[in-house]
């Protein structure tokens, strides 16, 4: 729900990062040009291009005008230049953050739907066979983190077996075109959305499931069954609906840390999404990059939080009155 | 809200498993040197060599011996696990009940702070922070970190023997045994462990703050308030003991993310280079997926880490009904 | 038509339901009675098979034996053969979905037709349970209880089922809805069987033919519901009636001693029962056929603890008692009411066996009698008028108190303390060794009316005559001991024969009453009949006399009444 509250929540998470943005350069002892642009400055830059860079931040004047044009700068899209890929970071931060949004949109979407079906299922059958073996499962799967996961199918399917393509979104020396490259990408995709989805589903599905053997106790259950209704409208219809709120508040949250989520499934797979991205600015310690992409997700975050509040009211109508 | 911390673990299932598998790490880390034939950064010319009796593990690529390595990493995932718990779980506890107390500006403050952070992106923040802090701090930090860790320390096996009996001494010993034999890289994953902790408290906060806000209610503390009482001591008489119970369960899912986040990081390759983790073998033996070795340097690194994070949260599952009496008998998914 | 055989529910080891019997013909209305627990919702949720228990017996509707049908032969059936309007609770409607929606479902579910022709029905419903029609959009919690019981009385209707069970109805009505509602559920429910579970007496008895009484997981009264409801067969079905809050019952609330237990061997009412018999331990007792209609009970029914016929007893040539004939049944209270001097007094003595009739005889439970020896004294007991004169000036309080256990050779001296010591304490007096030994003459009249009663009930009677036990007491003091005379009656299972000249009293104490004038009962009834609308003009002029808190607009004045009447 939209609240001023919450939009003030926001402002202020935005505000915290982007001034960390500014300062962390800035504190740090020595040439603040070293600082921002990392060592890599030392070499490559010339004395012309730092005079530049120095007027351009007007890292000569004051904390409070450097300040002012570090905003001025921001308005205008101006978010610097990245000396690891020699390109200005708009580019490729943009250039990257689509395929980082198929994968971990996808990702979303199939665990979230996953561990709402079996969240559901288990639920009804609370304490048989299915669930028993589906919660031990579950709970296991969670103590892997998902670079780890990652690894092992890696191993399996695309060193072992040699099924799946090892890295990349896509073979970047043919020339594949429509079908051809949906299928190649496709095939790329497969091993780290299976990571992601695996890694992800534990979580909902326990959210489900405990919301699930809640309702299920409630007496309009008893109602439903009364009036004839099939098992699975009961399952989904009734009980199902009603334990959504749970997930769909996780996954708002989860929406918003999309795209910082898959960075470690991206260094696995050697994927070119915003992750990879972020991994090798740090080992290239290309610093406006870095920076960058925190502002960039953190944007995310906010957007995506704002839309997902908007949308819990629809879902579920009790929430309006919880609050 | 009476919910004793260590009846909710032995009676589950989940939660005997857990501890018991904890316990087998613990083993595994206050044990190291003794388990272990080699040092574990001792690099050998013996690269790649299969398990033998000499090195159950066999080597890696620089010759080192991956069984010792494996032991001695549990040090640091478990320090660093238990120390961010700490004082993550103190500075929630204070910043949760003060909000809770005091109120007024000072509250709203704090909660839109929480709020935020919560919506931040850890992983960006870290990497950014890990990047601009260097990992070996100054003498002065060094001390303070270390004063720090002591207090911490100390009023957490305390509270830990007062209030859970033997379970907490038995929990107390292996905890300070630990302390005091990993001392020696306390001073490079200080910084991190710092850090951390500063990104973990919100969420403990924010719950500590809502059961403080219920408990204030109570009579008895409109009685103490009547007698003249003071903000802290009735945080610290009244209201921090009742917390005891969730403030254990958040303690356990404190040490859950911080072993996951460091060995994401230490994978990414954050952290003093120096310090042998799950996570940086898991990167290092990444490099060599095409040969055989995965079999024994991958697979149980990953399987170390894995049990660890399993049996932290088969016991923090047990320990749920304590943040909501509803769920008792239920695993969920607080985290 | 729906019949129920010998069903038997139990969860986990708790017998629920012990072998019902019941059958409702084709557009029959039944009403099952009973106290909350007493199984009337798991016998309405039985005929739909909703129960998740143990279930044995057969249960009919129509010709189909429904425990036997499979699971998906019973989903069909369920909400269109039958259905049932659910006691309202929390979250028995779905929290999420609109009102209309849940109306119409079941319609839709079972293919009556399509999503608009079940819509329309829905709303045509919910407007004839008076919804207001704003509401269908709304989610449940946007409802009063109110509105979301007709919601559920308006969904069980919709597809028009031949047999409908209805549990508490009006239970979450306020009164005004209610008269409401049950004009409705009139019409709703002509022409098909249903089964009301209730335990609103009032319900029971405006809407349903029948009655069932439903205690300890049998029935053990069905009848119609007119008869049963004035004259109750079962002393539960009695009971029940007399803890009810009505507009007709005149006499003041009792409850029933003792809690309904599921483990009482045999009859399970008879721990509470107060004509129990060694047979009504062990046996359960079996639904059978008595005075028109169906009772279980050892014993038949209420039977009569007292009984005189054709009393007579002349003192020359005053004629006191002129062929009295009186029943006091079991458990019940009996006012006789008269001036004095119309033999109330000479009547009382001769059914305690003081004095001997010339004529007439008198019948006990255990057949007839001779009003005298040592039995008879056990059973029939006297409260006399003036206690100061019925208690000797000798004797110390528990001297007088231990006397009838003394005389009839009761146990031992230590023994007949103990009881005597118990009983002081039931008529509330203080069992201190300083007030045992006080001696009449320091007792407020309060006091003594109290040892005099808790002399009465020492030796255990089943029959306790009160002979104008207040007249001598100032009137705060006379409520007290008749608060207490209710109460004693209520935990020991006293049948009371209350001699009173104050039909005021008379109509909150007593069950029935007796008009008596001149030595002939002139009237008798059960005392709202007799209050409410007296056939006799004695009576009526009793009434009149009576002591009243307002005064009338009217010049009314008091008519004499004297003996020459």
């Amino acid at each position: 729900m939209f609240t001023r509250q919450n939009l003030i929540t926001y402002l202020v998470a935005l505000l915290i990062i982007l001034t960390l943005n500014f300062l962390l350069p800035r504190m740090m002892p020595g040439n603040p040009i070293i600082a921002i642009y990392g060592d890599v400055a030392l070499i490559q830059m010339s004395p012309e291009l730092e005079a530049e860079l120095t007027e351009r931040f007007s890292l000569d004047q004051s904390l409070g005008r450097q300040f002012v044009s570090y905003w001025v700068a921001l308005f205008q899209g101006d978010l610097g230049y990245s000396y690891a890929y020699n390109a200005p970071v708009t580019e490729v931060i943009f250039g990257r953050l689509p395929w980082t949004l198929l994968l971990a949109g996808l990702a979303l979407i199939i665990s979230t739907i996953l561990g709402i079906v079996l969240g559901i299922e288990s639920g009804w059958r609370r304490g048989r066979k299915f669930d028993g073996s589906l919660l031990t499962g579950m709970v296991a799967l969670s103590g892997f983190p998902d670079f780890l996961l990652g690894i092992l199918l890696l191993l399996l399917f695309a060193v072992n077996l040699q099924l799946l393509p090892l890295f990349g979104a896509e073979n970047a020396y043919s020339d594949l075109s429509g079908f051809q490259r949906l299928v190649d990408i496709g095939k790329h995709l497969l091993l780290p959305l299976v990571t992601l989805v695996l890694a992800r589903v534990g979580g909902g599905y326990l959210l489900t499931r405990n919301a699930m053997i809640g309702e299920l106790k409630e007496p309009y259950i008893l109602l439903a069954r009364a009036k004839g209704l099939k098992q699975g409208t009961i399952r989904y219809r009734h009980a199902g609906r009603n334990s959504l709120l749970p997930i769909m508040t996780r996954t708002g949250i989860l929406l918003g840390l999309m795209v910082t989520g898959v960075l470690f499934v991206e260094v696995v797979f050697s994927y070119p999404g915003i992750g990879l991205t972020t991994y090798e600015a740090l080992t290239y310690r290309d610093y406006p990059l870095l920076q960058s992409l925190l502002l960039v997700s953190a944007l995310c975050v906010l957007t995506v939080n704002f839309i997902a509040d908007l949308l819990y009211a629809k879902v579920d109508p009790r929430v309006n009155y919880a609050r | 809200m009476h919910v004793d911390p260590k009846r909710e673990v032995v009676q589950s299932k989940g939660g005997r498993i857990g501890m018991a598998l904890l316990l087998i790490v613990f083993f595994l880390a206050i044990f190291a040197p003794l388990l272990s034939a080699y040092e574990p950064l001792a690099q050998t010319t013996q690269i790649f060599a299969a398990p033998s009796w000499d090195h159950p593990l066999g080597t890696n690529h620089v010759g080192q011996d991956i069984w010792s390595q494996l032991v001695y990493a549990a040090r640091t995932s478990l320090l660093v696990g238990l120390l961010v718990a700490v004082f993550s779980t103190v500075l929630s506890a204070l910043i949760g009940t003060s909000a809770a107390l005091i109120g007024g500006v000072y509250d709203r403050i704090v909660m839109r702070l929480v709020d935020a952070f919560i919506i931040i992106p850890i992983i960006i923040l870290l990497i950014l922070l890990s990047v601009y802090f260097s990992p070996n701090l100054s003498d002065g930090s060094l001390i303070g970190i270390g004063v720090s860790i002591i207090i911490a320390v100390v009023g957490i096996s305390l509270y830990a023997v007062r209030n859970l009996g033997w379970v907490g001494i038995f929990i107390v010993c292996p905890v300070i045994a630990l302390v005091l034999l990993s001392r020696d890289i306390i001073p490079s994953t200080g910084g991190l462990i710092i850090i951390l902790s500063l990104l973990c408290w919100q969420g403990g906060a924010r719950i500590v703050r809502a059961q403080a806000l219920s408990l204030k209610e109570n009579t008895y503390i409109s009685a103490a308030r009547g007698f003249g009482a003071s903000i802290w001591y009735i945080m610290r008489r009244h209201i921090i003991p009742d917390l005891g119970p969730l403030l254990v369960a958040d303690f356990v899912f404190c040490v859950r993310r911080a072993v996951f986040l460091q060995a994401g990081l230490a994978f990414i390759g954050i952290g003093d280079p120096n310090i042998v983790s799950w996570g940086s073998m898991i990167s290092d033996a990444r490099e060599w997926i095409f040969l055989d070795v995965w079999r024994w340097w991958l697979l149980p690194a990953g399987i170390a880490l894995s049990v660890t994070i399993v049996a932290v949260t088969l016991i923090g599952y047990a320990l749920e009904p304590a943040l909501d009496p509803r769920l008792k008998g239920e695993i969920s998914a607080q985290n | 038509m729906l019949k129920i055989e010998e069903l038997k529910v139990s969860f986990e080891g708790e017998h629920v339901l012990q072998g019902i019997n019941l059958e409702a013909q084709a557009g029959e209305c039944i009403a099952v009675i009973g106290e909350s627990g007493a199984g009337k919702t798991t016998l309405g949720l039985s005929t739909m098979r909703l129960l998740n228990g143990n279930v044995s017996g057969k249960i009919y509707l129509g010709n189909t034996e429904i425990l036997a049908l499979s699971e998906e032969e019973i989903r069909r059936i369920r909400w269109n053969r039958v259905a049932m309007a659910f006691q309202n609770a929390q979250n028995r409607l779905n929290p999420t979905h609109r009102i209309l929606d849940q109306v119409a479902e079941p319609m839709i579910a079972h293919r009556y037709g399509d999503k608009a022709q079940a819509k329309e029905r829905a709303v045509e419903i919910l407007k004839e349970a008076g919804l207001a029609s704003a509401k269908f959009h709304h989610h449940p919690h946007q409802l009063s209880a109110g509105e979301q019981q007709r919601v559920l009385i308006a969904m069980a209707l919709i597809n028009d089922p031949e047999i409908l069970i209805l549990d508490e109805p009006i239970s979450s009505l306020d009164a005004g809805s209610r008269m409401e509602m049950i004009t409705f559920l009139k019409r709703a429910i002509r022409g098909r069987t249903v089964l009301v579970m209730t335990h609103d007496i009032s319900t029971a008895a405006r809407l349903a033919s029948g009655v069932a009484t439903l205690y300890g997981g049998r029935i053990v009264e069905l009848g119609p519901t007119s008869a049963v409801l004035s004259h109750p067969c079962h002393p539960y079905t009695r009971a029940l009636l007399r803890s009810y809050p009505n507009m007709t019952t005149t006499k003041d609330l009792q409850g029933i001693k003792g809690r309904m237990d599921r483990l009482v061997t045999g009859c399970a009412f008879h721990p509470r029962c107060t004509q129990a018999i060694p047979i009504c331990q062990k046996q359960i007792p079996a639904l059978v056929k008595h005075d028109g209609w169906l009772v279980a009970c050892h014993r038949g029914g209420i039977i009569s603890a007292l009984s005189v016929n054709k009393l007579s007893k002349s003192f020359g040539q005053l004629k006191a008692v002129a062929g009295v004939s009186l029943t006091l049944e079991h458990g019940e209270t009996l006012a006789l009411v008269g001036q004095s001097g119309c033999g109330k007094t000479t009547l009382a003595r001769m059914i305690a066996g003081i004095l001997k009739p010339d004529k007439g005889d008198m019948w006990l439970e255990t057949g007839k009698s001779e009003q005298k020896g040592k039995d008879y004294h056990r059973t029939v007991q006297l409260v006399f008028q003036n206690p100061g004169e019925a208690l000797s000036h000798r004797l110390t309080v528990i001297e007088s108190v231990r006397e009838p256990l003394e005389i009839q050779g009761v146990g031992t001296k230590a023994e007949r303390d103990e009881i005597s010591r118990r009983v002081i304490e039931e008529v509330e007096l203080p069992n201190t060794d300083k007030f045992l030994d006080e001696y009449p003459h320091h007792l407020s009249g309060g006091e003594l009316q109290r040892v005099n009663i808790a002399r009465a009930l020492v030796l255990n009677p089943q029959v306790l005559i009160a002979d104008e036990p207040t007249a001598f007491l100032d009137s705060s003091i006379q409520a007290k001991v008749l608060k207490l005379l209710m109460n004693l009656q209520e935990n020991r299972g006293l049948s009371m024969l209350f001699i009173t000249h104050d039909i005021a009293v008379a109509r909150k104490i007593s069950d029935r009453i007796a008009v008596m004038q001149k030595g002939r009962i002139v009237e008798q009834g059960s005392t709202s009949q007799v209050i409410t609308s007296p056939s006799h003009s004695y009576t009526r002029k009793l009434l009149n006399a009576a002591a009243e808190l307002h005064s009338g607009d009217e010049d009314k004045t008091m008519p004499i009444i004297s003996s020459e009447t």
